[in-house]
C-alpha cells in the first residue's frame, strides 16, 4: 500500500480480470462490471488485499426482460476513501440464481446477503448462515422484491398469513425447549418484540443464568417493504416512503434520495437549496441525537436526561414546523431543491432554539456527559475496535468512537458541506461511554454547523445573492432517462447509501436500494455481548444508537 | 349502588395507564407527549412496561404482519376493562404504507379502536385530546369497542 493508495491502484487490481468496463464514477468511486460471476471471489480477494475492507451493501436488481439478476457490490475503504462499485450478472431463474458468498472474506456482507436471499431469492454459496431475515414467515421461500411477484394474490388471505406467523413462532418456542440440554441451566430468553428499552425487535438470547451465551436478533417487526413501495410511486411521491426510513432523522434520507434523482436527471440545484439542505439536515440530526442520548440514559434507568433533551428538542422541531407545517413528517426535501421557500422570520424560531440550547447544554454536559456513574458503568462494555469497524462496515458515531475517521460530510461532501467548517469527531477506545461522548460532541458540532448555515443564508439574502422565495427549487422533469446512480449521506446514525435505477421515460423508480446503518450495527450485537451479563444488554444496545425503522425498512 | 359504580368509573378514567408498546413511528410523537412541553402525566396518563397493569393499548401507527400477534397477545393480557386507541393514518387504513406488502391495512377491523387520532404522525396535542375522549367514554360507562367485536376474537395468536 503506501504510495499505491490511489484510485489507479484499485483499477489495476481489476486489470487481470475479464471486465465489460472499468470507469471512474464521481470523485472517489470506480464502477466496474465483471463479465462472469465466477471471477467474483478472486476479484474480492484482490480488492481486500488492496485495502478495501468493507462491503457497504449488496444490492440485486431484477431484469425480467433480459432474464438476468444484476448483482451490485459496494466496496469501501473507510481510511483512504476509495470505493468500488462492482457489478456482475447472474441467471434469474430461482434454481440457478446462485453466486459465491463474500461473507467469509467480508463479514460486513453477512446480513446484506441474507437480505438479498430473502427478498430476491439469490442463493449465496458457502454463506455461513443463510437464513431468511426481515421477512415475516408468510414470505419465506418467496421472492417479494422481484418485479414479477404477484403480491395482490399474496395479500388476499391476511388472516391465514398471520396464522402462519403465529404457528412458526410457537414451533420455534417448542423446539427451544427440546433442543436445550435438560441437565444444563441454559434458557432461551425472548427480549422483545416489545421491550420498552429497544422498541420492536426480538433478540433470542441464549443465557446461562445471567451470562449471555449467544444472541440471535430476529428483526422485521416494522418491515414496511419501503424499497418496493417506492416503485409504485412517482419520483416525488417516493419521498414519502424514503423519509419514513426513520422518523428521527428523516431529512437526510430524503437528501440522499433526491441527490440520486438529480444525478440521473442531470439537474444542478441552486446554492441556496444546498444551504437549506444543510440547515434542515442538521436540525433533523440534532433532534435525532437528542433522542439517542435520552435513549442511552433511559436504558441505564435515568429518565431525567431524556426529559431535558426532549425539552430542547421541541424548539428545533418548532423550526421544522414553521418551515414545513409538520414537526416530524416534513417532506421538506424534493428532487430539485427544497420544497418551500424560506420566510426569513422562520429563522427567528431557529434563533430561539439556539438560545434554549445554549442555556441548557452546559447543565447536560456537567450532569450527564461527565456523569461519573455512567462513565464507570459504560467504559468497559460494548468495546468495538477500529478493526471491527472495517470488518463489519460500521459507520457513524459507532465508527468514530473507535477512532476511525469516517464522515460522509467530509469524505464525499454533498449539499454545501464542502463550505462548512467542521472536523472528524473521534475518540480512541470504542466503548459505550465513548459512543455517548461522540454523540454529545456531535450534537454541539451540529449546532455550530447550523449557525454557520444560518449566517450564510442571512448574508446571502442580505446581499441579494439568494432569493429565498424563488431559489429553493429548480425544475426536475417528471420523466427521467434510463440510468442509475448512487448517493451517500451521513445520516444521524451513519452512512446511508441509496442505489437508484431508472428505466427510459420512467415516472417511478425501477429499483431503490437503501443501505441503512442500523443493519450493520445490530449485526455485531452478538459479538459485543457474548460472555457478558444480561444487565449489560440495554446499555450496549442503547449505545449502538439503533433505530428499528432503518433496521427493517 | 349506582353512585358507587360511577365513582369507580370516574377513578378509572382519571388515571389511565397505557401499555408501553411501539409498533410504528407514531411512538415518537407519543414520546413527545410524555415530554416536558406537553407532559401528559398532568392528565393522569402514564406508560407502564407491563400490559397486566394497563388500561389502554395504543396502536402507535403501522402494524406489520409480524407484530400483529404480539399486539393481540398484549391486548389479551390486559385486565378488563381495557380500551384501544388508534394513532395515526396507518392504524386506520395503512396510511402512507397502504400500497406496501407487509403492513396490515385494517388493524382496527382486527382490533377495534375506541378512539382514532388523525395525523401522520398526530401532534402531541391531538394525542392528549384523543385520550381525553377515552376518559369521557369511561365516565359514561360505555363498553369498549374491542370487547364487542373484531376479528381478533377468531384469530389465533
Amino acid at each position: 500500500m503506501g504510495a499505491t493508495n490511489t484510485m489507479e491502484a484499485v483499477k489495476s487490481v481489476l486489470e487481470p480480470f475479464d471486465t465489460e468496463y472499468v470507469e471512474d464514477y464521481k470523485k472517489i468511486w470506480i464502477k466496474a462490471k465483471l463479465k462472469t460471476s465466477d471471477d467474483l471471489l478472486r476479484v474480492a480477494e484482490a480488492i481486500k488485499a488492496e485495502g478495501l475492507r468493507s462491503i457497504s451493501t449488496v444490492s440485486p436488481t431484477d431484469f425480467p426482460d433480459t432474464n438476468t439478476m444484476e448483482m451490485n457490490y459496494f466496496f469501501e475503504d473507510l481510511e483512504t476513501k476509495r470505493n468500488l462499485w462492482l457489478k456482475c450478472d447472474i441467471p434469474r431463474e430461482v434454481a440457478q440464481c446462485e453466486i459465491d458468498s463474500l461473507t467469509p472474506l467480508f463479514p460486513s456482507a453477512e446480513w446484506h446477503e441474507r437480505e438479498a436471499f430473502s427478498m430476491f431469492g439469490v442463493t449465496f454459496r458457502n454463506h455461513p448462515d443463510l437464513r431468511p431475515i426481515i421477512v415475516s414467515e408468510d414470505f419465506v421461500g418467496k421472492t417479494p422484491y422481484r418485479r414479477d411477484f404477484d403480491w395482490d394474490a399474496h395479500e388476499k388471505d391476511v388472516v391465514q398469513h398471520v396464522k402462519t406467523i403465529v404457528d412458526a413462532f410457537k414451533r420455534e418456542q417448542e423446539t427451544n425447549e427440546v433442543n436445550l440440554d435438560t441437565d444444563s441451566s441454559e434458557t432461551v430468553l425472548n427480549w422483545g418484540p416489545t421491550h420498552p428499552a429497544s422498541g420492536p425487535i426480538r433478540l433470542r438470547i441464549h443465557t446461562d443464568g445471567e451470562e449471555i451465551i449467544h444472541i440471535d436478533p430476529d428483526i422485521g417487526y416494522v418491515w414496511r417493504a419501503l424499497e418496493h413501495l417506492v416503485t409504485k410511486k412517482d419520483f416525488v411521491g417516493a419521498i414519502v416512503a424514503v423519509e419514513r426510513l426513520c422518523f428521527m432523522d428523516n431529512i437526510n434520507s430524503m437528501v440522499g434520495y433526491c441527490m440520486a434523482v438529480e444525478e440521473i436527471a442531470g439537474t444542478e440545484i441552486t446554492e441556496f437549496a444546498k444551504w437549506m439542505r444543510v440547515l434542515l439536515g442538521e436540525t433533523a440530526r440534532i433532534s435525532s441525537h437528542f433522542m439517542g442520548m435520552g435513549g442511552f440514559f433511559n436504558n441505564l434507568g435515568l429518565h431525567t436526561m431524556g426529559m431535558w433533551n426532549m425539552d430542547m428538542r421541541e424548539f428545533f422541531l418548532d423550526f421544522l414546523e414553521s418551515y414545513s407545517g409538520a414537526r416530524i413528517a416534513t417532506a421538506a426535501i424534493e428532487p430539485g431543491g427544497v420544497r418551500y421557500g424560506l420566510d426569513m422570520t422562520m429563522l427567528d424560531e431557529l434563533q430561539k432554539a439556539f438560545d434554549k440550547f445554549d442555556a441548557g447544554i452546559d447543565d447536560v454536559e456537567m450532569i450527564f456527559a461527565k456523569n461519573p456513574t455512567m462513565r464507570v458503568r459504560a467504559k468497559e462494555v460494548g468495546i468495538v475496535s477500529a478493526e471491527d469497524v472495517h470488518t463489519f462496515g460500521l459507520s457513524g458515531i459507532v465508527a468514530r468512537a473507535s477512532g476511525v475517521k469516517t464522515d460522509i460530510r467530509l469524505d464525499e461532501p454533498y449539499a454545501a458541506y464542502d463550505q462548512v467548517e467542521m472536523d472528524y469527531m473521534t475518540t480512541k477506545d470504542g466503548t459505550a461511554a465513548d459512543r455517548f461522548t461522540i454523540l454529545f460532541r456531535e450534537l454541539k458540532q451540529s449546532v455550530e454547523i447550523l449557525k454557520q448555515a444560518k449566517k450564510r443564508i442571512e448574508e446571502g439574502v442580505a446581499s441579494g445573492e439568494f432569493n429565498p422565495t424563488k431559489d429553493h427549487m429548480v425544475k426536475v422533469p417528471k420523466k427521467l432517462p434510463a440510468g442509475e446512480a448512487i448517493s451517500r449521506v451521513e445520516w444521524a446514525r451513519g452512512e446511508v447509501l441509496m442505489h437508484l435505477v431508472t428505466e427510459e421515460k420512467a415516472k417511478s423508480p425501477y429499483r431503490l436500494k437503501m443501505r441503512a446503518p442500523s443493519f450493520n450495527h445490530t449485526m455485531i450485537l452478538n459479538r459485543l455481548l457474548e460472555g457478558k451479563t444480561l444487565s449489560d444488554l440495554p446499555l450496549v444496545f442503547g449505545s449502538l444508537y439503533v433505530c428499528q425503522g432503518d433496521l427493517d425498512r | 349502588m349506582l353512585k358507587i359504580l360511577d365513582f369507580f368509573d370516574y377513578a378509572k378514567s382519571e388515571s389511565l395507564w397505557m401499555a408501553h408498546f411501539c409498533t410504528g413511528c407514531c411512538s415518537l410523537e407519543m414520546a413527545a407527549a410524555m415530554g416536558p412541553r406537553y407532559d401528559w402525566e398532568r392528565y393522569g396518563y402514564m406508560p407502564t412496561p407491563t400490559p397486566r397493569q394497563a388500561d389502554v393499548l395504543m396502536i402507535t401507527g403501522l402494524v406489520s404482519k409480524k407484530i400483529l400477534p404480539a399486539l393481540l397477545r398484549t391486548y389479551a393480557q390486559m385486565p378488563e376493562p381495557k380500551y384501544v386507541v388508534a394513532l395515526g393514518a396507518c392504524s386506520f387504513d395503512g396510511g402512507p404504507y397502504n400500497d406496501s406488502l407487509s403492513v396490515i391495512k385494517n388493524p382496527t377491523e382486527i382490533l377495534p379502536a375506541d378512539v382514532f387520532i388523525a395525523g401522520c404522525p398526530p401532534k402531541p396535542e391531538a394525542i392528549i385530546e384523543g385520550l381525553e375522549q377515552v376518559k369521557q367514554k369511561i365516565k359514561n360507562g360505555e363498553p369498549s369497542a374491542a370487547s364487542q367485536g373484531g376479528l381478533w376474537k377468531e384469530m389465533e395468536f
